[in-house]
């Protein structure tokens, strides 16, 4: 984490405390920008910028997917992924039995 | 019979052979005989999932050579300790599983697996059984005991143990067994032919023998592909509206395999979705004026987004669906056409390059289905807006509210408007008061018709809390409003504008799930406060609409 500290978009001037708690930022270095994060984001938040690189536009819509990250070539997408479904009952079971659930829909 | 039940069993290898003798009233040691009888003049024996390695040992009698495979490494150190070659042969104990049999090809007279069926999915059966025909010998044969569905009025009272079976294991957090449903149907294409079966329990329990055949001299087994399945017509509509009243609960999955949209020849695209009912119609429907392949992993019956969430689509589902069907062997084209959300679970870097087994390039298509006509005609190596966005349309939240109210009335008030009808008809006095439940249900329907309609009011936040009180309010005026209609008692709303405010604030809350745009970490940290304003509300609610409903 810290090691993106210095070339994060998101976040550029950002203590490494904050940052833990940063939920998706693009390390600008890695970036080739392919766009394939701009593909699969059903949000469309990785944005491209003028020197053809991405980053997120607004972490706060971020549902946590993780298909950028998943399907980033070449790993350039750091998040702090939570397990589970945005979802009540998921949520809920996930509370009652200490971290586990078996799936989301059932 | 409870085979299901085996997942908790397998948990302890001291103590599981005869806790399954008990689940199966015996009838497990009968299968042994049955197995031990059809051995004959073998040589060469593999078993798949040899369990404590009691049938394996008693396999190895006149100078056979048993190779024993299981998964689960504390069962096979069970069985080297207690039960140790034989003298008459050879028995070797290795942790191996049906997907890559540690033998040679051609090399064995007979491959025993018993009660492992049901451990496996389609796709894993199918190639099990391709796996087990490559590694037999010509006129090989497969020796196969499950658990089947049995027929006839003894098949409810399976689905009912069953049922009741599979409440126990969600308890203990473990994953259910399968039905062995559609088995005998691969056996042909594969490359099988029934000898001999014998039933057990009135077909709960059967045992098939296999031989392997091969009538066109082929190197390797065939595939199956499942028949085409409708979705046009009347019978359609009924699953699409099934699957809409259930789609919180039910998972309904449709055979996985290959299915084909018009004519598809060699030069036609592949579509690849999951293998949920409601999904395959509306696919299908949407791409049939185009001729194109369309593979339906193994997602267990859930939709795309879900199962790319949950772990029921990703890169295993999609890799066991390519080696299951050869769907390469159909069509030249070297794109697999994947659904955009399914890019939560399947991961494109992490997929084979250039194997054989998996030789495709893979592609996110359009995020709904309906777009995947025009996705295919432009090909955008950028896709247009409007083919990768999640909107939550009116049509969406239409259908959403239909799922979601039905859920509500299925699995939370359910109970509590059945044991209102039950005091309100036994306590005769009170049976005028039946309108009430009535009226109650229809709160339920209107307080979410409110939540789907003006959804987008409440966009001034994200936090779901905040979203239930902003429809509390809403739907306490729209609920005082028709309450005063119906009753002109001013009393009557104030008693019960507690619990209107509710059943809005906990249906929004419930609702999260529906919108996609909500996030695991917002709902769970959210989670405590809702709990408490939750538990605030629902108490003073029933207790001041109990006062309401004894006295008005």
């Amino acid at each position: 984490m810290t090691e993106t500290n210095n070339n994060s978009c998101c976040s550029p001037d950002s203590s490494s405390k904050q940052l833990n708690n940063v939920r998706i930022l693009i390390d600008q270095q890695l970036c080739t920008g392919c766009g394939l994060c701009g593909e699969v984001c059903p949000f469309g938040l990785p944005r491209p910028m003028e020197n053809g690189k991405f980053r997120i536009s607004d972490v706060n819509l971020c549902t946590e997917c993780s298909a950028c990250k998943r399907n980033c070539p070449v790993q350039a997408i750091t998040m702090l992924e939570q397990k589970g479904c945005g979802c009540l009952w998921d949520t809920r079971q996930r509370i009652k039995k200490k971290g586990s659930s078996n799936s989301c829909c059932s | 019979m409870a085979v299901t039940y085996m997942r908790k069993l397998e948990e302890e290898p001291e103590t599981y052979d005869s806790n399954f003798t008990t689940l199966t009233n015996g009838i497990n040691l009968e299968v042994h005989n049955w197995v031990l009888n059809h051995l004959k003049e073998s040589k060469t024996i593999l078993e798949v999932a040899c369990g404590t390695g009691i049938l394996a040992s008693k396999m190895t009698t006149n100078g056979r050579n048993v190779v024993a495979i299981d998964k689960n490494f504390q069962m096979i150190n069970h069985a080297m300790l207690h039960y140790p070659s034989n003298i008459d042969g050879k028995l070797l104990y290795q942790i191996g599983s049906f997907k890559d049999l540690p033998v040679l090809p051609n090399s064995q007279d007979i491959i025993v697996s018993t009660f492992m069926l049901s451990e496996l999915r389609p796709f894993e059966q199918q190639i099990f059984l391709r796996n087990s025909w490559s590694a037999l010998k010509p006129e090989g044969r497969l020796l196969i005991s499950a658990e089947f569905v049995p027929s006839g009025l003894w098949k409810l009272g399976f689905k009912l143990k069953r049922w009741r079976y599979k409440k126990k294991l969600r308890r203990l957090r473990l994953n259910n067994t399968f039905l062995v449903k559609w088995f005998v149907k691969y056996l042909k294409p594969i490359g099988f032919k029934i000898l001999e079966s014998e039933k057990w329990n009135h077909g709960s329990i059967q045992a098939l023998e296999l031989i392997k055949t091969n009538e066109d001299n082929l190197d390797e087994p065939g595939y199956y592909s499942p028949p085409s399945k409708k979705f046009i017509g009347i019978g359609s509509q009924f699953r699409i509206f099934r699957c809409t009243l259930t789609g919180q609960v039910d998972r309904v999955p449709i055979e996985p395999g290959i299915y084909r949209s018009g004519n598809p020849t060699k030069n036609s695209p592949i579509i690849v979705t999951a293998n949920y009912d409601f999904t395959y119609i509306k696919v299908m429907r949407n791409i049939r004026h185009i001729d194109a392949w369309v593979l339906c992993v193994d997602s267990n019956g859930i939709n795309v987004w879900c199962a790319a969430r949950g772990n029921d689509f990703g890169n295993d589902q999609l890799l066991e669906a390519v080696e299951a069907t050869g769907i390469q062997k159909f069509t030249e084209k070297k794109t697999l056409i994947l659904p955009q959300l399914s890019a939560g679970g399947v991961s494109i870097p992490q997929l084979p390059k250039k194997s054989v087994k998996f030789p495709f390039k893979v592609k996110f298509g359009p995020i709904w289905s309906k777009q995947i006509p025009e996705y295919l005609e432009e090909n955008p190596s950028k896709k247009p807006d409007f083919m990768k966005l999640a909107k939550f349309s009116l049509s969406h939240r239409m259908r959403a509210l239909v799922t979601h109210t039905t859920f509500l009335l299925r699995k939370v008030f359910l109970l509590p408007i059945v044991g209102f009808l039950v005091i309100f008809l036994i306590m005769l006095i009170w049976i005028n008061k039946l309108a009430w439940i009535g009226e109650f249900i229809s709160w339920i329907i209107i307080s979410n018709a409110l939540i789907a309609i003006f959804f987008p009011l409440s966009n001034f936040t994200r936090t779901f809390t905040k979203k239930g009180i902003f429809f509390g309010f809403l739907t306490s005026i729209v609920l005082g409003g028709m309450t005063w209609l119906l009753h002109m008692s001013l009393i009557f709303i104030l008693l019960n504008v507690v619990i209107f405010f509710w059943i809005a604030f906990f249906s929004t809350m419930s609702f999260s799930g529906y919108t996609m745009a909500t996030s695991p970490r917002e709902i769970q940290k959210e989670y405590p406060r809702f709990k408490k304003i939750n538990k605030f509300l629902l108490i003073t609610g029933t207790v001041l609409s109990l006062i309401g409903i004894i006295f008005y």
